[in-house]
């Protein structure tokens, strides 16, 4: 791309990141959450992709890590949903009875688990989506 | 054993797998391989647990998420329930045992391949699908779980995409099955709608409260997708090129578990459980004996002329996708009778039967190819004699498959027959003809294996530990039921039948009586 836009997202880029983690983090206070949020974010990648072309993609991303990261992302909420096996599966213990993410509802340290499996759904569907077109991009050639 | 307390281990520790899985996979092959076995392992011990523990009881277990019961501050349940009754635990233990195996086949069968991180997670996310269908005991959770199971197969039937088959049966049965799940999906919506619940149980409650037209369109939409899901005929195509295209060790859990657990059991949770006292279960019953006579006769007819091995005994899966759904429309139609409950038995049995013999079957064809390198059967013949024990695993199951007399196979076919043959004697002789179109299938492959050995089969041998050890259990697991066929039939599929029908326990188990 020209130079304008890649300047462009050089600016924008940042912005589109610290947006979309705004919406994960408030997941639970206002619209959006993990996957809105997560989306957003993986925007901010694309147009990173786009802008700068696949050879700086290459260089800045790493199959492993963001597999693994994927990997994270699942077994956080898998193990936030486990907190409370006591009394079942999914059982909000960090809200009935803490230590933190009890406070007064409509806080940002509020609603239990919640905060905690978007911030894990987000960080999944980032490293999701950013891997799956990472991976069309480098997908082989035009012919065969 | 407390089957409440273990019945949440059945989604963690395959979640729990597949999430690791890119993790342990940065630690290399083997640990990767110990893993998928460990894990799928692990759910097996569970699943036979759980089987067993309902079994024992005699009840209906009920696990309610996110708190300690269904039901909020008013009287309705506002959570989401799993619901699992026998029949539901007998497909829980035949999900988990025909997954281990497969997972053990494929250490030796898939090693040639790349990629299989993506494989091992993709096929325990399989697992977990499955088994979250048979589980739950809610509307939305089941769809939820129904394309967890399909999104997975799809992914896995295009997984050698090296090959041109496997990406148009890749392409046809995603398709496909979108359209089918899309169909669910809307039924969903229209009882959402109307009645404003998802729980099954509560659901059922409400349907025989309020019979509306809309729960008629949604079960017709149900019907539709889910014959689509078992590949029933018209509706079969997808399934004679999925099955082929995809890995064997695929193959033998597509047409072993996937067909039944999204198909055949989805529908009679759905009919017996949710629509039972509401609907005109005669007319449905009909509906479904008339899909399943067209099936069964297609489905094993085209079985006789193919050449293409793994082609064959996908088509003979919708032959026997077919008896089931005989044995279920009878089930159906004869509702309350001695009759229908001899039919949904033998349809319960064969399920279970079937998703052993089909995945032996196709783990055998697996076996040849791996060795031959081809699926024709035309150049396969002789490899009795260089390929003893394959041959003789799949003359097990061919048998078994027929309905020979000391195989498991027979005792839940003579319930088919025997029912249907009460209920309406023209479907006994449909059922005979398909059958006869299958021995001749069958007996056409058996000529071929002990024919002349060919110049290409010489060098073949039997497989190799890994992939010959699930034959063996299999063969064994066949015998042996073939052995008690009578006490099977009295001690787990009649109960079973009796916890299906029974539909005013298990609406009352999740409401508590209200």
């Amino acid at each position: 791309m020209g130079l304008i836009v890649k300047t462009t997202a050089r600016a924008i880029i940042p912005l589109i990141g610290i947006f979309g983690t705004y919406i994960v983090v408030h997941g639970h206070l206002t619209p959006g959450g993990g996957f809105q949020g997560g989306a957003t974010i993986a925007g901010a990648g694309i147009l990173f992709l786009v802008a700068f072309g696949l050879d700086e993609m290459k260089e800045q991303y790493n199959k492993s890590l963001y597999s693994a990261l994927e990997g994270i992302g699942g077994l956080t909420f898998l193990g936030v949903a486990m907190l409370g096996m006591g009394v079942a599966f999914f059982y909000n213990t960090l809200w009935h009875n803490g230590p933190f993410f009890n406070g007064q509802p409509g806080t940002l340290l509020s609603a239990g688990y919640l905060p905690i499996m978007n911030l894990a759904v987000g960080l999944k569907v980032f490293t999701g989506l950013v891997s799956a077109l990472t991976t069309i991009a480098l997908y082989r050639r035009w012919k065969s | 054993m407390n089957g409440e307390a273990i019945l949440p281990y059945l989604i963690i520790i395959p979640l729990f797998g597949a999430f690791s899985m890119p993790m342990v996979n940065l630690l290399g092959r083997k640990s990767r391989e110990a893993w998928a076995v460990i894990i799928s392992g692990a759910t097996l011990a569970v699943g036979s647990a759980m089987f067993y523990s309902v079994w024992e009881n005699r009840g209906i277990i009920v696990y309610t998420l996110g708190a300690k019961s269904p039901l909020g501050q008013a009287n309705f349940p506002i959570r989401i329930v799993w619901e699992v009754d026998l029949f539901g635990a007998l497909m829980v233990f035949m999900v988990t045992l025909v997954s281990f195996l497969a997972v053990l086949y494929s250490l030796g069968y898939m090693k040639h391949d790349t990629g299989l991180d993506k494989y091992y997670t993709l096929i325990i996310i399989l697992e977990l699908g499955m088994l979250g269908i048979a589980i739950t005991g809610d509307l939305f959770n089941f769809y939820v779980f129904l394309e967890i199971m399909s999104i997975a197969s799809y992914a896995l039937v295009a997984f050698r995409n090296d090959t041109w088959e496997g990406i148009e049966a890749g392409i046809k049965y995603m398709f496909v099955g979108s359209i089918a799940s899309a169909f669910i999906l809307l039924g969903i919506a229209l009882l959402y709608g109307q009645y404003g619940t998802l729980t099954m149980s509560y659901l059922a409650l409400k349907l025989a409260e309020s019979p509306s037209v809309t729960a008629k369109v949604a079960l017709a939409l149900f019907i539709a997708g889910l014959l689509f899901k078992s590949g029933a005929s018209p509706v079969h195509m997808w399934l004679a090129d999925a099955h082929p295209a995809a890995p064997s060790s695929i193959s033998a859990m597509l047409s072993g578990l996937v067909i039944k657990i999204g198909g055949i059991y989805a529908l009679a949770r759905i009919l017996f459980s949710i629509y039972g006292a509401s609907i005109s279960v005669k007319t449905v019953g009909w509906v479904i004996i008339i899909f399943a006579c067209i099936t069964l006769v297609i489905g094993n007819a085209m079985a006789v002329i193919q050449n293409d091995m793994k082609r064959l005994l996908a088509y003979s899966s919708v032959g026997q996708i077919g008896y089931i759904l005989l044995g279920l429309g009878i089930g159906l139609a004869a509702y309350g009778s001695q009759t229908g409950e001899i039919a949904m038995a033998g349809a319960i049995y064969h399920t279970f039967n079937h998703a052993l013999m089909k995945a032996l079957l196709f783990l055998v064809a697996g076996a040849v190819i791996h060795q031959l390198g081809t699926r024709n059967l035309n150049e396969l013949s002789g490899i009795a004699k260089t390929m003893p024990k394959t041959t003789f695993a799949f003359l097990i199951g061919a048998a078994a498959i027929i309905g020979m007399p000391p195989l498991n196979g027979f005792a839940s076919k003579w319930l088919i027959y025997e029912s249907s043959a009460i209920f309406n004697p023209i479907l006994g002789a449909i059922a005979i003809i398909g059958t006869a179109f299958c021995t001749a299938a069958y007996v056409r492959v058996l000529y071929t294996f002990f024919g002349r050995p060919s110049e290409s089969v010489m060098k073949a041998k039997d497989p190799e530990g890994t992939m010959l050890w699930p034959i063996i259990l299999l063969v064994v697991a066949i015998i042996v039921m073939g052995l008690f066929p009578w006490q099977i039939s009295e001690k787990i599929m009649i109960p079973a039948v009796k916890a299906l029908e029974n539909q005013l326990a298990y609406v009352s188990t999740v409401l508590g009586g209200a």
